[in-house]
């Protein structure tokens, strides 16, 4: 079978008045594993949803090389969503033993509790699972059926470190497998030790396509950083099409690093712990999804 | 199927609440009732015996009806219904198993609250008009299961929760679930033959007296059947199940 595992042409949804994704054109071959990143509201949880058919849309969006429905009918896709949850009032291993039945083939259930660390959770009522083993319970789900493409939205984002690394683990595990793994994540480092392949959205549509080396070279900008007081004036200078302030570190994004240090040199200011280096793939991700100079909190802080 | 049916069970089962309402508390009642006012009772003891009896059957079977379906509301808002949508799991499956556990559930308080009437009140009824009154009763709660799912789905987690309290207490309370509706006042008595539970609970009256169900009654029920079962439809189309919440 040739078919990719994902393929989405002129994906379009619009909320009320907004237009959420834009004419999304994405495909992704079988084996690849691929992180969505942008912004929040660039439209990488819709596109999630618009492809398992949980939004109405417009556009083509065919799965394993046929219609979404069907896919998840026939348990080729498995999925971590962003508002999915575990019922009330029910034990961990009656869900998954539910849910396991539901696929016309199923995980075993010894491998599957061990692959998602979940050994001891399984007549833990789901009211007393934190929000760490919530999200192991949810990849269970997920990979439950086995199944060839894997769907994931925020999956980390009630982790800690150590959830995080593990999750990363089991997802590298699952892609030399091969599984198809596709997930949208603030988490740039995420996207930059984990995924063959970054997609970088904003609008509802995608702005950047390649490797992770690809998308920070395709930013040919570099980043200044030094140590500024507080409210110190940073307008106006050439190049600059990013600040960002880490406390009284100041960070600016500059396609024109040359003619941005003149500048700052030039009214004589001091620029104590200065550092000039090539962008990072967080920096790419910035650059590419604000078409003008602004003041940004650094994308994933929030989180 | 069978494994979502046994599972919804299983979580009703583990909810005290549930069963302390729908069972515990409506066999208390006929218990209290019949021994407190029955030898009292202007009718004789036999028909007072008999008519709280069917109340509290009625009152009981509207209040798991109601309960088992309302909690669909619960499994949106913990995005339960939408983690079931990316399973092979049919979202037509998932309704039918809601209609299904809501019309069994109905069956527990039914026939203990029978039992309850006719072991220890002491009712007697003709074998055939013992079947015929759970049988019946059975039959009519399906208007309360579709009234439960319309609640369910219409409504967020929070009011969902309340509406299972107050609307069965409404239904009971006006409908003469608790006090006849022979001692309302006139106007009240005409609220009480625009409600369900007035119906359902006189549908009882007429099989446990050996007569057929007025068709009034079961006009009147399948009436109001209908009207929420389209509702519940509508509300459904508009928001799909698995929508996020809120």
């Amino acid at each position: 079978m040739t078919e990719p595992a994902l393929d989405v042409s002129g994906l379009t949804v619009r909320y009320g008045g907004t237009t959420a994704v834009d004419g999304l054109d994405l495909r992704i071959p079988r084996g690849e594993t691929v992180a969505l990143l942008g912004p929040n509201g660039a439209g990488k949880s819709t596109t999630v949803n618009a492809v398992l058919g949980l939004v109405p849309h417009a556009g083509r969006v065919r799965v394993l090389g046929r219609p979404a429905a069907e896919a998840v009918r026939a348990g080729d896709v498995g999925a971590m969503l962003q508002h999915g949850g575990l019922p009330g009032e029910a034990r961990v291993g009656e869900v998954l033993d539910l849910v396991r039945r539901s696929f016309p083939r199923s995980w075993p259930l010894d491998d599957l509790v061990v692959t998602t660390g979940i050994e001891g959770l399984l007549r833990r009522p789901v009211e007393d699972l934190s929000g760490g083993q919530r999200q192991r319970v949810l990849l269970a789900i997920a990979l439950a059926g086995r199944p060839p493409l894997l769907l994931l939205d925020e999956p980390t984002s009630a982790m800690d470190v150590e959830g995080r690394r593990a999750f990363w683990t089991t997802m590298r595990g699952l892609a030399e497998g091969g599984t198809t793994v596709v997930f949208a994540t603030h988490h740039l480092e995420e996207a930059d030790a984990v995924a063959d392949r970054v997609v970088v959205v904003a609008g509802g549509r995608v702005v950047a396509d390649g490797s992770a080396a690809q998308v920070k070279a395709g930013t040919s900008g570099s980043t200044v950083s030094f140590t500024a007081e507080p409210g110190t004036c940073l307008d106006g200078l050439p190049g600059v099409t990013a600040v960002v302030r880490r406390g009284r570190t100041v960070e600016l994004s500059t396609a024109e690093p040359e003619q941005t240090l003149r500048a700052l040199l030039a009214d004589g200011r001091r620029l104590p712990g200065l550092q000039v280096r090539g962008a990072s793939l967080e920096e790419a991700v910035l650059t590419l999804t604000t078409a003008s100079p602004i003041t940004a909190s650094p994308i994933g802080a929030d989180r | 199927m069978s494994a979502l049916f046994l599972f919804q069970l299983r979580r009703v089962g583990r909810n005290r609440q549930f069963l302390v309402f729908t069972v515990a508390l409506p066999a208390l009642f006929t218990l209290f009732f019949a021994q407190v006012f029955g030898r009292s009772a202007d009718d004789g003891y036999q028909d007072y015996a008999a008519a709280t009896m069917v109340a509290m059957m009625a009152y009981g079977a509207m209040g798991a009806a109601l309960g088992a379906t309302i909690r669909i509301s619960f499994d949106r808002a913990s995005g339960w219904l939408r983690q079931l949508r990316v399973t092979p799991v049919p979202t037509r499956t998932v309704v039918v198993v809601e209609i299904l556990v809501g019309v069994l559930l109905t069956l527990p308080s039914l026939v203990v609250v029978a039992l309850v009437g006719g072991l220890v009140n002491g009712v007697r009824l003709p074998v055939g008009t013992w079947l015929a009154l759970v049988a019946v009763l059975w039959a009519g709660a399906a208007v309360f299961v579709a009234l439960g799912l319309l609640l369910g789905l219409a409504l967020e987690q929070k009011a969902a929760g309340s509406a299972i309290g107050i609307v069965g207490t409404v239904l009971a309370l006006l409908g003469g679930l608790w006090v006849p509706v022979e001692v309302f006042p006139a106007g009240l008595r005409a609220v009480a033959h625009g409600l369900p539970s007035y119906w359902y609970a006189e549908l009882g009256r007429d099989v446990a007296a050996g007569q057929p169900p007025a068709p009034v009654a079961v006009l009147a029920l399948i009436g109001f059947a209908a009207l929420a079962g389209a509702l519940a439809a509508a509300v459904a189309r508009r928001r799909p199940m698995y929508a996020v919440a809120g």
